[in-house]
């Protein structure tokens, strides 16, 4: 047990045994063994390694199109699988959960990360991918009686306006606009189809909104945003917003994957603040432009390769505010961190979680 | 590129009122401002406009500091005109700088203005967030004094047969301060009625622009945007005890509305008080 957790339970008046007992109703018992579909991802790659420092986590899978990426080439071949499958085929998904390596210990956790948000060329094969591929690993994880299917969302389906909250919990709108990127109404078809299947008594089906992620090379919308040389924004408009980090969100996953709980919940990073906030702190310099001309002035510099961002995918974000409410991922989750840390710190690698 | 010196308007404080801002306690979300988006610099550049306006233009007369929460929350509800929103301005500066340590009352405001470039980000950065119910519950819960005129932004365009006629109340404040167990502090502002005449409301104008109204007075569209600027009128700004709200009113309707034609009333004689005391004072003017 590490030092931390003593302290805590014994401010608590926790003894060892209690706290034991505590930690066994709070946590998924036994060994983990999951499988990491969209493996490519930057958030996969730190998440996969963040599972496999943890003694607990028997074996993972990690399933992408295209071959295995250098971030996942070291780790050790008796816990770590690589394997490459067209998620949208819902045979090829089937498969995955009939490896020899899995037959006698049977995969038990599904993280789903297989999502391309990139606007640029969608077509109908895209969407087969975003949103098939959410139905066939889903079904295929309750048919196979996994206990536990994440599905990592976005930010992106909430509708952003002058109405906008100063916190944005779950129950918030959605966006719903036909005007809207075709990737994002992708994200919602997925979400819906997790959230039709969250009462499912065998199998905790979560699905997490993550605020947009900032460093790591990750290519979220607001982290292609700081990268951009230099960022556009608008005249007059300075959003609040509160990013989170690669490290913390493979965090979060990892946790969500520990905890028992199911829903929806909203991920966010632990400080708000204005957007140009985050970009004087990264020492980058925006360009304003008026309102009126930042697609056109995006489209411009996607043209010049200024920029790998899309000002249509979330038109309104370099506007108004979008500051996640994670206050429920906090209580149900992170505040459990230190107890998911107990295990963990038994191994080798201390406290992954904490 | 030479970048302007907000800072320097500071200098318009004096050193005792520009402590006050310093002391000013905010809960850092981590960069610089908490999480509806105010920032200290903001605060301290607008109050010191402010001040000056408060002190030396609208010469402001003001009582009833004592029925204002110290600590704790409150819903601050009052009557509205004048055109451009000096009254919230006023109400705002005036608490701040009467209320020891000082508070800042932040009005819940239409959501049109957060869709204007500058003006938006320029109103967050003082505390004035959009009028949502999760944006009232988040202040009270965190012990905020909220502003609401609950004559809404129509009342702004007020004719001048109308004035200190106040038009029908919303009732969201009412069921929310129920629904949150605060009182209600009743204000009223005398003088904001004067500071500009509106002859009519040019509603084509309005509705092409999304904007609730645009007024036609004496001086504008006349004088362009300068002709919207408000006469140097004298305010009178009166607070009421605070009214606790029935919780019946969160399971009837009936009494809610009776609720809601309380705080008018208050806000009402908080009115005609201010007309009483500015009678006295300029020599028969009502």
């Amino acid at each position: 047990m590490s030092d931390e957790t003593q302290t805590q339970a014994q401010t608590e008046g926790e003894t060892g045994a209690e706290l034991e007992a505590r930690a066994e109703a709070i946590l998924r018992a036994g060994p983990r063994r999951v499988l990491v579909a969209g493996a490519r991802r930057k958030i996969a790659v730190e998440l996969i390694a963040l599972l496999l420092s943890d003694p607990r986590v028997d074996k993972v899978l990690a399933v992408a199109q295209g071959p295995c990426p250098p971030g996942l080439m070291g780790h050790d071949p008796r816990r770590f699988m690589y394997h490459q499958a067209g998620l949208a085929r819902r045979r090829q998904v089937d498969n995955l959960f009939l490896f020899e390596e899995f037959r006698e210990h049977p995969l038990d956790t599904v993280v789903h990360l297989a999502f391309a948000g990139n606007p640029k060329g969608y077509d109908a094969s895209r969407h087969e991918y975003n949103v098939n591929a959410a139905r066939h690993l889903l079904d295929a994880a309750l048919r196979h009686g996994i206990g536990k299917y994440v599905f990592l969302s976005s930010d992106a389906v909430y509708a952003v306006g002058p109405r906008g909250d100063f916190k944005v919990s779950e129950d918030a709108a959605l966006n719903l606009d036909p005007e809207v990127s075709a990737t994002v109404r992708d994200i919602i078809d997925a979400e819906f189809l997790c959230r039709a299947k969250m009462d499912h008594a065998g199998c905790e089906v979560m699905v997490l909104r993550p605020a947009g992620v900032v460093g790591g090379g990750v290519s979220s919308g607001l982290n292609l945003l700081f990268e951009s040389n230099p960022p556009v924004l608008p005249i007059g408009f300075d959003p609040m917003i509160n990013p989170t980090t690669k490290e913390r969100l493979a965090r979060d996953l990892a946790l969500a994957l520990m905890v028992h709980g199911k829903g929806l919940y909203n991920v966010a990073g632990p400080s708000a603040g204005p957007l140009t906030r985050f970009l004087e702190a990264r020492g980058v310099t925006p360009m304003r432009v008026p309102g009126p001309l930042l697609r056109s002035t995006n489209r411009l510099q996607r043209m010049v390769g200024q920029t790998r961002y899309h000002a249509e995918y979330q038109p309104k974000r370099l506007f108004y505010s979008l500051v996640l409410d994670d206050s429920r991922f906090e209580a149900d989750f992170r505040r459990h961190a230190a107890l998911v840390a107990v295990g963990g710190s038994q191994g080798a690698v201390d406290e992954p979680f904490a | 590129m030479v970048t302007p010196r907000l800072d320097l308007v500071r200098t318009l404080l004096p050193e005792r009122e520009r402590e006050r801002v310093e002391a000013y306690v905010l809960d850092d979300a981590g960069h610089g401002t908490d999480v509806f988006g105010t920032t200290v610099d903001g605060l301290g550049n607008a109050y010191a406009l402010a001040y000056w306006l408060h002190r030396y233009y609208f010469r402001v007369v003001s009582a009833g500091h004592e029925n204002v929460p110290l600590d704790s929350a409150g819903v601050v509800v009052g009557n509205h005109s004048g055109v451009l929103p000096f009254d919230g301005v006023m109400v705002t500066t005036d608490v701040f700088r009467h209320m020891d340590p000082p508070r800042l009352v932040r009005f819940m405001v239409d959501f049109f203005v957060y869709s204007m470039p500058v003006v938006g980000t320029l109103f967050r950065s003082l505390g004035q967030i959009p009028g949502t119910r999760r944006n009232f519950d988040g202040l009270i819960e965190e012990g905020h004094l909220v502003g609401i005129f609950p004559e809404g932004a129509d009342a702004l365009g007020k004719p001048m047969e109308d004035r200190y006629q106040l038009f029908p109340f919303s009732h969201g404040h009412a069921e929310l301060a129920a629904r949150h167990g605060v009182p209600v502090i009743p204000f009223g502002v005398v003088g904001a009625e004067e500071q500009q005449a509106v002859i009519s409301n040019m509603e084509p104008l309005a509705r092409a622009f999304g904007l609730p109204f645009v007024p036609l007075t004496r001086t504008f569209p006349l004088f362009g945007p300068l002709g919207l600027l408000p006469k140097p009128v004298r305010y009178y700004i009166h607070y009421g005890p605070p009214l606790t709200i029935d919780p019946a009113a969160l399971r009837s309707v009936e009494v809610r509305a009776r609720e809601v034609e309380r705080v008018r009333e208050a806000v009402n004689a908080q009115i005609e008080l201010g007309l009483e005391v500015r009678r006295r004072a300029e020599g028969g003017r009502a």
